[in-house]
């Protein structure tokens, strides 16, 4: 899509957001920690497939270069290893499949309640294999036994102290008997280095190897004692954050309902009173005197205005509000486009500004209520802040790069550099803009906010005192919202009132 | 001329539609309550009901009145329903046309307080000559 830009310079201004207001009253259970770690073991469990994958690219690759390179191997001192390496590589291949299926089911439904069965699946198998792998490179004379350690601090990571102090036990249960089998000569392996010097030293006195095993052991435990020491602290500190984080997520529900009463309880009675002054005003209880009609007339126009705002409170507050939101739905932009200039026509044509459409289809997923209210709102901020007589441009599309763009240009009273960081908070209004438009609520750029929050859509606003606005909000395309969303990685910039 | 009802729990809001609708020629009954509201309907069946949403005792009340009329009550199920609402309870966002089905809202059409009573007085009188049509 092509968009022309005023080629006065305007100010530029785009507003990075946090991430956590993208949900920012989303449902939480009254027992917030057990989804929270539920939530954090498929985290870890994504991440410790991946970590795998790697750990089997690197198997397969010492498997290789025993046979493509054997020279070069040897010339490291190093023995080039037969199929045990192609051996361990498929049996991590074929488990980490397995556990990839399983994690899907859990993603899926993440109410199975399973990622700690995978994950514990997940360690003992490693902790297996890896003994494998240190009895062929050698148990006593290589530092691959170290590699325990890692599984055990993940362990410490993952789960309780109880539980991670069972992974260590595991692991120097495998590795002990890996030592013991070879010292009794049950299995045999002639190790990764050329030279058998190196193991006979290790096993130049009988108590070499014992003390090698009991010395790694200690180590083990050590290493387990402060990693589960530390990872409780640091757990602790994140529930006590993720139980301030549910009340206050608590509180600002109850608010938004309270809000969202309170503005119901007001609008009752203010309806009666707009009723009453149109029937004065239609002349149904007889003729006003002129003084009296001016009156009435004001009280009527007075209503009209907090019509408008007691609405965008009520749709401020349900933005906010994660009760019973409706449903994303695969939208046209042009055709919601098309409905906003429809709504804002009556502004247009009372202030006779021109409305001028380029719209092009542009498919998003979207809440449709909430666009057509993000769509109304820059709009007619658009035709209400140009001058009497001015024009508004719009035009919908898809950029190649960028997915569906909509961009909203005007040539009205603009907004000054320093103003337009603000522009978006609730209830702000520059001067300028209620010296031309007394009855801006100064909620409609917070509306669309909120909008552009929770759709993960990138508003940006170029603007210059007397020059014009030009608004550009880039949609993530169809699909891509919902991830854009989670991953928190949009930017809001500003607008005008 | 047409008998319509309107129930509504704030009188001078329904004084006022009652006084205008009057103005247009038709004859207007007010009640304040649902019960009343029932009572008034089981005695003389409206030509047209326009009724608010919330009630002091029930913050639903008017989607259960409208229910019962058109699902389990063989005289009032063709009554056509104007719903005046302060606010929608069911979508956050607002009413539009296409929310108004008859697995949740069985009425005829809705007009969100505060209404422009020219606005109300017109979809009373399109509801009342697509009712005429219908009876043929």
């Amino acid at each position: 899509m092509s968009t022309s830009v005023d080629p006065t310079p305007r100010f530029a201004y785009e507003l990075p957001f946090s991430p956590a207001e993208a949900s920012p009253s989303a449902p939480v259970a009254p027992d917030a920690a057990a989804p929270w770690r539920e939530a954090l073991l498929i985290g870890n469990v994504l991440w410790f497939l991946r970590l795998r994958w790697a750990a089997i690219a690197a198997l397969a690759a010492f498997g290789l270069a025993g046979l493509a390179f054997p020279g070069l191997l040897q010339a490291l001192g190093l023995r080039p290893q037969a199929d045990w390496p192609f051996f361990a590589a498929a049996l991590l291949l074929v488990a980490n499949l397995g556990f990839l299926g399983h994690a899907r089911l859990i993603v899926r439904n993440p109410l199975r309640r399973g990622a700690a069965w995978n994950l514990w699946a997940q360690i003992v198998v490693d902790l297996l294999i890896l003994t494998m792998v240190v009895h062929f490179l050698g148990s006593l004379e290589t530092p691959t036994p170290f590699l325990y350690l890692a599984h055990v601090v993940l362990a410490c990571i993952f789960f309780s102290r109880r539980q991670s102090l069972v992974v260590a036990a595991i692991a120097s249960g495998l590795y002990a008997i890996c030592v013991g089998m070879e010292r009794l000569h049950i299995i045999q392996t002639p190790g990764i280095y050329l030279d058998p010097l190196l193991r006979q030293a290790m096993t130049s006195h009988p108590a070499f190897p014992w003390l090698t095993l009991l010395s790694a052991l200690g180590i083990y435990f050590v290493v387990w004692f402060l990693a589960s020491h530390l990872s409780e602290l640091v757990r602790g500190q994140e529930l006590k954050l993720a139980e301030a984080s549910r009340r206050l997520t608590l509180a600002q529900q109850e608010k938004t309902r309270h809000m969202l009463r309170t503005t119901h309880e007001l609008k009752a009675p203010f309806a009666a009173i707009a009723a009453n002054a149109q029937l004065l005003l239609k002349g149904h209880c007889g003729a006003l005197p002129e003084q009296a009609a001016e009156v009435v007339s004001r009280i009527a126009a007075r209503c009209r205005r907090l019509a408008v705002e007691i609405q965008e409170m009520l749709q401020l507050a349900n933005l906010q509000s994660a009760e019973e939101q409706p449903t994303p739905v695969r939208l046209d932009l042009a055709e919601t486009v098309r409905w906003a200039i429809a709504r804002v026509g009556a502004a247009a044509q009372e202030r006779r500004v021109t409305v001028e459409q380029t719209l092009e289809p542009a498919s998003v997923v979207a809440i449709e209520d909430h666009v057509k209210m993000l769509l109304t709102n820059v709009i007619a901020n658009a035709v209400v802040y140009s001058t009497e007589g001015g024009s508004v441009r719009v035009r919908c599309g898809e950029a190649p790069s960028d997915g569906p763009v909509i961009t909203v240009e005007d040539g009205g009273i603009g907004i000054p550099m320093d103003k337009l960081p603000r522009i978006f908070d609730d209830y702000y209004r520059t001067e300028e803009a209620v010296r031309h438009n007394r009855d801006s609520t100064g909620l409609g750029l917070a509306i669309v906010r909120r909008v552009a929050v929770s759709h993960g859509i990138r508003v940006r606003v170029e603007s210059a005192p007397g020059r014009g606005t030009l608004v550009t909000l880039r949609f993530p395309a169809a699909g891509r919202g919902e991830s854009e969303r989670k991953e928190g990685g949009h930017v809001l910039s500003a607008d005008r009132r | 001329m047409s008998y319509l009802l309107i129930v509504d729990d704030d009188e001078d809001f329904a004084t006022a539609v009652a006084t205008m609708l009057r103005g247009k020629g038709h004859d207007v009954r007010i009640e304040l309550d649902l019960s009343a509201a029932v009572r008034s309907m089981t005695e003389r069946r409206p030509d047209l009901l326009l009724l608010d949403v919330m009630f002091p005792e029930d913050s639903t009340g008017g989607f259960e009145l409208a229910r019962t009329m058109r699902w389990r009550n063989e005289t009032l199920k063709d009554v056509p329903i104007l719903m005046l609402t302060a606010v929608n309870t069911r979508f956050p966002l607002g009413f539009s046309s296409k929310d108004i089905d008859d697995d949740w809202m069985p009425v005829t059409d809705f007009l969100e307080k505060p209404v422009d009573l020219d606005v109300l007085t017109e979809r009373v009188q399109t509801m009342l000559a697509a009712r005429q049509r219908r009876r043929g």
